[in-house]
């Protein structure tokens, strides 16, 4: 069986607050994502097909999304854990929590949205090189 | 004896580490960075697919066109951080972080070439992938001193949901 790498304990000690560089960058790179679709998508389109994707994109936003997180062989726990700590603000053990799921279950559910809300959390996890894609709920 | 990587009072963080190893990670974050991006087979580990269903690939090359140049530069960018201050006794938060993301790239393309497994055992010492083997072991020691300083930094109890 393949996982995340265990070999080095969980335990982190705690020294009270510290900042959050480096978060910004990821929202920034999110909204230009977002500008990047909206000016993008409708040029070439037929306007009955253009009202059809519409339709769609609005049926999106209402079946949310899944960013899912996969298991790997490589990325340490600890990594794993601070980085759901780190971009989604779980507490410690939340963060465990779905760290270990993904170790034990291979995948877990790590947040969810609209489908650019997923592709901006898709894209920050990919930041940190672990494996994350996104599915809609069913 | 203090730790290798600690956090100062000022809120900077002291770095004590064998030349060697500073070397070693200028080096493999100097042949990487021009190299960066989905079809070099090398880093290709890096770029995951967002969308991995079988009927989503309009979307999934869709998402490649408007993230990956913005992926290869945070990647190059981090690389280029620890490069340029791999020789420094005391690093900004914001430099530690981009160590961080560094040394991670390193140990996932170098772990990708090496197939590891979680079981995987150290290769015998004159097996040809050893020194990769032990470069890849190295990083992740470091790796975990960074998390280990950085992660102390963070609330147990998290932050307000949704709050960035």
């Amino acid at each position: 069986m393949r996982g995340l790498s265990s070999e080095v304990s969980l335990g982190v000690g705690s020294l009270g607050p510290g900042s959050e560089l480096g978060l910004g960058v990821g929202s920034g790179l999110g909204h230009r994502l977002l500008a990047g679709r909206a000016s993008s998508a409708p040029v070439e389109v037929e306007p009955d097909i253009e009202e059809r994707t519409d339709l769609d994109e609005l049926l999106d936003t209402d079946k949310p999304w899944l960013v899912i997180v996969w298991n790997d062989p490589i990325n340490l726990m600890s990594f794993v854990t601070f980085v759901f700590q780190k971009l989604f603000g779980y507490s410690k053990e939340k963060a465990t929590k779905l760290m270990l799921d993904v170790h034990h279950k291979g995948r877990a559910v790590v947040s969810s949205g609209t489908r650019e809300r997923a592709e901006l959390d898709v894209y920050r996890l990919h930041e940190y090189g672990l494996w994350a894609t996104m599915e809609p709920s069913t | 004896m203090s730790a290798p990587i600690r956090r100062r009072r000022d809120g900077r963080y002291a770095v004590k580490l064998d030349p060697s190893v500073r070397a070693v990670l200028v080096t493999m974050a100097e042949q990487l960075s021009p190299i960066l991006g989905p079809d070099e087979p090398m880093t290709r580990r890096l770029f995951p697919p967002a969308y991995a269903g079988e009927n989503e690939r309009e979307r999934e090359v869709e998402y490649r066109s408007l993230v990956d140049t913005a992926l290869i530069n945070h990647h190059r960018e981090a690389f280029g951080v620890m490069a340029a201050t791999a020789q420094a006794d005391v690093l900004t938060e914001s430099e530690l972080d981009a160590w961080l993301s560094a040394v991670g790239s390193l140990r996932l393309v170098l772990g990708t070439r090496l197939d590891v497994s979680e079981e995987m055992e150290a290769p015998d010492p004159e097996d040809p992938t050893a020194p990769e083997y032990a470069l890849y072991e190295l990083l992740g020691q470091l790796q975990y001193l960074i998390i280990e300083v950085l992660a102390a930094g963070l609330p147990d109890e998290g932050r307000p949901e949704g709050a960035l």
